[in-house]
């Protein structure tokens, strides 16, 4: 397995069609299954404390009648230069040198909330209150994903569990992983395919083709953060 | 069993842990004639630390996604779609990625009941040996006075019962599901056929179409199959590199797919018809053609005027739709479900008669399903036969008629009248709660069964259902239940239990060309389980389709309103479903994608409105039509007409569990038990009347209202 | 309040400024064991309304502080106001505010000392104490805020079988290392001026009280070289604790400046929240001298209208500093145009918390302006504990507008949000303000609260001398 890997630097990315998207908000509920995120009750979202990793940020464009509704869906940007990384002062928002993507070590989180007000797409979610999933609803939990307890900082790792258990596969099958091969809950649900996954590193892949697409853009891309998700504009006339 | 022969070959697979496509078990949980012991031995199929990957179909609304569920020790843990089925190609929605919670949602029925409808000092936990006579004694009555009614999933059950039914000369089972009821279902086939001269739900090519004008038909979210249509849109704009489609969507309340689309019309309800008369009209001037027989009388500036929008527009949306070389109108929801929907369904339909977009690529198809529709005709009529005691026994599956059917219909006051009511609830619902007997089915995950009626399937498909967990609670089988007692009762049928009478009914497909076959069922059974269903490779819809010429309508166009009295009110499904997805905890936290609020109702009324009315957001108003009233906290929707206001259904629930009940309130409450021509609700006519309570109940949602909307 | 009265009608003969060097303390000089007898009176006399006060404050320090937040770790922190997107709320505030309030004692005390300012001789004890206790109890909050605080200790570098260290790229581990130096510093800082003093009292209690003395005094005997010794680490330390209390600030600030979020991410964010510090800490002293002028004993010989005078002239200074600051960092702001920081800056003005940034400035600019240039109001201590206390709501509120306010206003319009403060914080802050009360109210009894010694020794070295016929004060240097 060690060998498979090695020298090879991975790079994940995501690509956001959002021509393709229609904010059917799939992946949120993907997303919350695949990762147990817990569901918190009406009084929490009421008081904007829903944990989502993936949420639409709907927004109007126009007024009645030309008005249409602007659907981002924004996840963890798994920035190259993450804004939380360094402000935490346990090492628990970290950059993992294999994926190269940004993960959250909840063991290590002791809950300065630093990591969440530093990061600019508010991707970070806190978990204000021990999840409450009432016996037997538990038994759907992932057992690959830890179950947070309150107090810790969570947020979308791009499914690394998904990646990890991929990777093994290749290396136990002594072969690189394929393009498309890992797709994290929120892609894989996408009914209208508007999410797109793969390593960046591989100029051939998919992820990487769409990533040059010239309706591509980063979100926020003026704050330096270097984001693994691209966003191709959508809606309107801008498509074709 | 036949698994044997796979077995080995799949575990070795499995063993390596592989990805979702290459480890589908043929074997597992439903191998129901392996004796079952305890996880302490655990059995081959399953091993610790290891995935392994059943192959079903989901049961959450009757579209028939294929899904892979993952489990681990015998325990479901995610579901996605099946990537090679040819609907969802590996797609899913929410309430198909949450069917989980509700396979382990506490509150489920634990075992047979006598609920003595709801009298608690009679109810009593009960043994199936004890129930199988009563049901037994229930098929004895005289054929004429049992009635079904089923939902819209599982078909082999409906397929049991219809078997049952026609060898004992009971009335056929009826099928309703609200969801069925708005999407207008029943109107969209009856229009097909007097259309094309088949009975069938058609199939719009989204995929490959370029210019589409949806009526009402919200397919991104619950319409028919919105899994298969909001990939086939997802594709439409940007799968060829050459050309993106155009989205046109006509409605008074923006949904999802208007909100999608490059353009929403918002023209008032009951003005469709006219809408697509004056298209007509625009569109055979457009391309130089004869004007239709039923659109020469219609001057398109007054209709305009009528639907409450720019004549130009109308012209040059009608430009648009007749230069394209694929041009699709999709006839749905609220525009066919109103007095005159079957005429308005005609009506659009017939444009895409008109630019010869039948059985071609991006244009109409027809498919193979038959009876798939939920006539909520056929329920007044039982309901009537209820309220003169001409109904002795009902049994009712996967279907909460006192939930979903219209307040004023009064099938709960029917209800009383029938002298044993058997429901098969998985959950407590409303209409289980007064029942005398609720004999719980497994709940979709644990069950056998296929769907065969896919309403957006290009292909002939057959959707197996399979156990994916051991059932966890003393639940038995509806379709075993109905065997033994039908057997008991002196007219049994030829099938020793369920799978048997699957495996019997599958049979026929071991040599209808599709995509493997088998030498034998068991064989055979034990791919149809592994590949979570049948189908054929290729997309096979008949290209064959011709038109009868339009049929001459006279529509009546919108109701007249007083302003900032009267209001258009727009129903519309959720996530929620039918309703049934209210005990689904991530269903309810999932923000509604419009207006991102959750776990509530909530009236929607554009914002232009509320201000000349004095309505603030979270206000809570009191919603009064000729059927009913409710009270609900307001949204302030920017995307509605000004004359229009809009309520969520699935909501209001008084029974379902923790986290359905007491929470919103039941539009059914202000439906109206009127009927199109072709028996679907006639729910776009109704007219409300809004008024503040004095109360405030802020809404939960996740925006902010500071941010997007600039209030305070 | 007799030399207040003779002021007053001084003031209404004359506009001048010609006092009567008598009023001051240095030319006022009373015996060395007078002094020393009405030190230790000041210390040991406990009335009624002194245990009053002390059972109460301890029970809000009990009940308000650890009940609410032994609640808070135990329901989760729920319980708070916080929610997406504002993560920091009025913890993090008041833990601002109480680094601030701690900066002006060593301020007046070290930079006073340094600059030989005289008029700091009766009160830099005071002021020392404010900034232990206003440490003490702003220390609290970057446990009070953890999700987690039972591991709390996961921030400091302590060695482990895993080698896992603190991330010192953190603002918020320099934060633990600033703030356990100034909290280390400043109480040894307020210890070296304490040893005489304590011998003194050692000299004159029995019992525990003298057995407790005896051992703080470290055998203090008043030798020459004992006092060359003292002198010398106090000197040195009031050097070298001004740079520690800058960067202490300063690394407060860093917080917020380092970070990523529109509003915070300014470079003048050090200078400012060290203005904003000392004024609302110089602020704080003034109020606190007021309270014990008017409730310890003999405490009005010591602490006299020119002290109000002088310290008010200094908050004068400092309200103009903070506001020129404040302008510089809004100009800044608004002409880099950067979209969200605009917008967060016309938030601020015109949202629904707009009263929170008007009280500020009317607090922090508005009042001070309006008042300080009366030399009779800067002499009217009442006035002046009313003004100082306004001020510190401002600064307060200052420290508001910049955390909560600021957070729930980012980049994505979508995300904005509102924070109210729930119960249980406010009784957290409140328990906070209770338990500084608390402290210092004890030790108020427990070590004598002037620097009995230091005001000898000013007294000694000033003197009215005779130059012909006028009486000129005058002043010897002493070091």
């Amino acid at each position: 397995m060690a060998e498979v890997s090695k020298g090879i630097a991975e790079k994940w990315g995501l690509v956001v069609d959002q021509d393709r998207c229609t904010g059917c908000n799939a992946c949120v509920v993907a997303c919350s299954m695949e990762n147990n995120v817990p569901f918190t009750g009406e009084d929490n979202v009421a008081f904007g404390r829903g944990t989502y990793w993936i949420y639409n940020k709907r927004m109007w464009e126009g007024t009645y009648p030309e008005v249409a509704p602007a659907f981002q869906p924004v996840m963890c940007q798994q920035c190259g230069s993450a804004p939380c990384e360094p402000v935490c002062p346990t090492f628990a928002a970290v950059h993992s040198e294999e994926e190269q993507i940004n993960l959250q070590i909840y063991n290590r989180c002791i809950g300065t909330r630093y990591c969440a007000n530093n990061c600019p797409y508010h991707a970070r979610q806190f978990n204000f209150e021990d999840p409450n999933i009432p016996e037997p609803m538990n038994s759907y939990l992932n057992p690959d994903v830890t179950v947070r307890r309150r107090g810790v900082m969570e947020k979308c790792t791009f499914c690394v569990q998904r990646i990890v258990a991929g990777r093994q596969t290749a290396s136990a099958e002594d072969r690189p992983l394929r393009d498309g091969e890992v797709t994290p809950a929120c892609v894989a649900a996408c009914p209208s395919d508007a999410l797109v996954f793969g390593d960046l590193s591989d100029p051939n892949s998919r992820v990487s083709q769409m990533a040059q697409n010239e309706r591509q853009y980063k979100l926020m891309d003026e704050l330096g953060t270097r984001p693994k998700v691209t966003y191709l504009k959508g809606g309107g006339r801008n498509g074709g | 069993m036949s698994d044997k022969i796979t077995r080995r070959n799949f575990l070795k697979i499995a063993g390596a842990g592989a990805a979702i496509s290459a480890v589908l078990t043929g074997c597992g949980p439903m191998s129901r004639y392996i004796v079952r012991r305890p996880y302490t031995e655990m059995p081959e199929y399953n091993q610790t630390g290891l995935n392994t990957y059943y192959a079903s179909t989901c049961r959450e609304c009757a579209a028939g996604c294929g899904i892979i569920v993952r489990t681990k020790e015998g325990r479901a843990i995610t579901i996605e779609g099946n990537p090679q089925h040819p609907l969802n190609r590996g797609r899913l929605c929410a309430r198909g990625i949450t069917a989980q919670q509700g396979l382990y949602n506490p509150d489920r029925v634990f075992g047979p009941i006598f609920q003595a409808r709801g009298d608690t000092s009679r109810q009593a936990r009960t043994t199936w040996d004890e129930v199988i006579p009563v049901v037994s004694d229930a098929l004895k009555s005289p054929a004429s006075q049992i009635a079904f009614l089923l939902g819209t999933a599982p078909d082999h059950l409906f397929d049991l019962v219809a078997e049952w039914a026609r060898s004992n000369g009971a009335p056929a089972p009826l099928r309703y599901s609200a969801l069925a009821s708005f999407e207008g279902r029943s109107t969209l086939q009856e229009a097909a056929n007097r259309t094309f001269g088949k009975p069938a739900l058609p199939f719009f090519d989204l995929a490959n179409a370029e210019v589409v004008f949806s009526f009402g038909a919200n397919f991104l979210e619950t319409w028919l199959s919105p899994v298969s249509y909001s990939s086939a849109y997802g594709d439409m704009r940007q799968a060829r590199p050459t050309r993106r489609g155009y989205l046109v969507a006509f409605e008074a309340r923006q949904s999802l797919t208007a909100g999608n689309a490059d353009e929403w019309i918002p023209i008032k309800p009951g003005s469709e018809g006219l809408v697509a008369l004056a298209l007509a009209r625009l569109i055979a001037e457009a391309r130089g053609d004869d004007v239709p027989a039923a659109a020469r009388s219609i001057d398109p500036a007054t209709v305009a005027e009528t639907a409450g929008i720019e004549p130009a527009k109308l012209t040059e949306l009608a430009r648009l739709f007749a230069a394209s070389e694929h041009s699709l109108a999709i006839p749905g929801g609220g525009a066919i479900c109103q007095h005159e929907g079957l005429a308005t369904a005609q009506a659009i339909l017939q444009l895409n008669v008109q630019v010869n977009n039948l059985g071609v690529p991006g244009g109409v198809y027809l498919t193979n399903t038959e009876q798939p529709t939920t006539s909520l005709a056929e329920v007044y009529n039982l309901v009537q036969k209820m309220n003169n005691s001409q109904v002795k026994v009902l049994f009712i599956h996967s279907a909460n008629p006192v939930f979903e059917l219209p307040k004023v219909l009064g099938f709960e006051e029917a209800l009383a009248k029938v002298p044993l009511v058997i429901s098969f609830a998985t959950f407590p619902d409303e209409t289980a709660m007064l029942s005398d007997y609720v004999l719980p089915d497994h709940s979709p995950l644990e069950s056998f069964g296929y769907q065969r009626m896919l309403a957006a399937a290009d292909r002939p498909v057959y959707s197996s259902i399979q156990p994916v967990v051991a059932p966890l609670y003393d639940t038995r089988s509806t379709a075993d239940v109905l065997l033994a007692a039908a057997a008991a009762a002196g007219s049994p049928l030829p099938y020793t239990d369920e799978v048997d009478f699957i495996q019997q009914m599958i049979v026929p497909l071991i040599s209808a060309g599709g995509f493997y076959t088998a030498p034998e069922i068991q064989t055979f059974w034990s791919r149809w389980l592994q590949y979570g269903g049948w189908w054929v490779t290729e997309q096979g819809l008949d290209t064959d389709i011709s038109a009868a010429p339009s049929r001459s309508a006279a529509f009546s166009g919108p109701i007249a309103l007083e302003e900032d009295k009267q209001f258009h009110l727009v129903v519309f499904p959720t996530q929620l479903g039918d309703g049934a997805g209210a005990n689904r905890p991530w269903l309810q936290e999932m923000p509604d994608p419009m207006t991102t609020l959750t776990w509530n109702t909530w009236v929607e009324i554009n914002p232009e409105t509320a201000d000349r009315l004095g309505i603030h957001d979270d206000d809570v108003v009191r919603v009064t039509t000729p059927y009913g009233a409710l009270e609900a906290s307001v949204y302030r929707y920017p995307a509605i007409r000004p004359d229009t206001i809009a309520i969520p259904f699935g909501q209001g629930h008084t029974a379902l569990g923790r986290w359905a009940e007491g929470r919103g309130a039941n539009p059914a409450a202000l439906l109206p038990a009127a009927v199109n021509e072709s028996g679907d609700l006639a729910y776009n006519d109704v007219v409300a009347s809004i008024a503040l309570t004095g109360k405030r109940r802020p809404l939960a949602r996740v925006e902010s209202r500071e941010g997007v909307y600039g209030e305070h | 309040m007799a030399a207040e009265t003779k002021l007053f009608g001084k003031l209404k003969t004359s506009e001048q400024e010609h006092e009567d060097p008598k009023e001051q303390l240095m030319f006022d000089p009373r015996p060395r064991e007078e002094l020393n007898r009405m030190v230790m009176e000041m210390m040991t006399t406990t009335t009624r309304k002194f245990w009053l006060w002390a059972i109460g404050l301890g029970a809000g320090v009990v009940v308000l502080l650890f009940g609410a937040w032994g609640y808070m770790i135990s329901t989760g922190m729920w319980v708070t106001g916080l929610r997406r997107p504002i993560y920091w709320g009025v913890f993090i505030v008041t833990f601002v505010f109480w680094i601030g309030i701690s900066h002006a004692g060593t301020f007046v005390s070290a930079i006073l000392r340094v600059f030989k300012s005289e008029f700091r001789r009766p009160f830099t004890r005071a002021a020392e104490l404010m900034t232990t206790f206003g440490l003490a109890a702003g220390a609290l909050y970057p446990l009070i805020h953890l999700g987690r605080v039972w591991v709390f200790y996961f921030m400091v570098p302590y060695p482990n079988a895993r080698w896992l260290w603190p991330n010192f790229r953190s603002p918020l581990v320099w934060d633990l290392l600033a703030i356990t130096t100034y909290l280390l510093s400043s109480t040894i800082y307020l210890y070296l001026p304490l040893v005489p003093d304590l011998a003194m009292a050692r000299d004159r209690t029995t019992g525990i009280r003298h057995t407790a003395y005896k051992i703080l005094a470290l055998g203090w005997r008043g030798t020459e070289a004992e006092w060359f010794r003292l002198k010398k680490a106090i000197q040195i330390f009031a050097f070298a604790i001004i740079p520690v209390m800058f960067s202490v600030h300063t690394i407060v600030s860093w917080d917020f400046a380092v970070s990523q979020v529109a509003g915070w991410h300014s470079t003048i964010f050090g200078p400012y929240f060290i203005i904003g510090a000392i004024l609302s800490g110089v602020s704080a002293v003034v109020t606190i001298l007021y309270v014990l002028r008017s409730s310890l004993k003999h405490m009005d010989y010591f602490l006299r209208p020119e002290h109000f005078d002088a310290l008010g002239k200094l908050i004068l200074v400092f309200s103009m500093s903070w506001a020129y600051f404040f302008f510089n960092d809004y100009l800044l702001g608004w002409y880099g145009g950067e979209a969200a920081v605009r917008q967060i800056l016309t938030v601020h003005a015109t949202g629904p918390a707009a009263w929170v940034w008007y009280t500020m400035l009317i607090c922090n600019i508005v009042i001070p302006w309006l008042t300080l240039w009366n030399r009779k109001i800067r002499r009217t201590p009442w006035l002046m504990f009313i003004i100082t206390l306004l001020i510190n709501v401002g600064m307060y509120m200052e420290r508001y507008t910049i955390i909560p306010l600021t957070l729930g206003h980012q980049r994505t319009p979508f995300d904005w949000g509102v924070y109210t403060p729930q119960p249980i914080e406010i009784s957290i802050v409140l328990g906070t303000f209770c338990l500084f009360t608390f402290l210092y109210l004890i030790m108020s009894r427990l070590i004598p609260l002037v620097p009995v010694w230091e005001v000898q020794e000013g007294q000694v070295a000033h003197s009215l001398r005779k130059v012909g016929k006028a009486e000129v004060p005058s002043v010897t240097e002493l070091d």
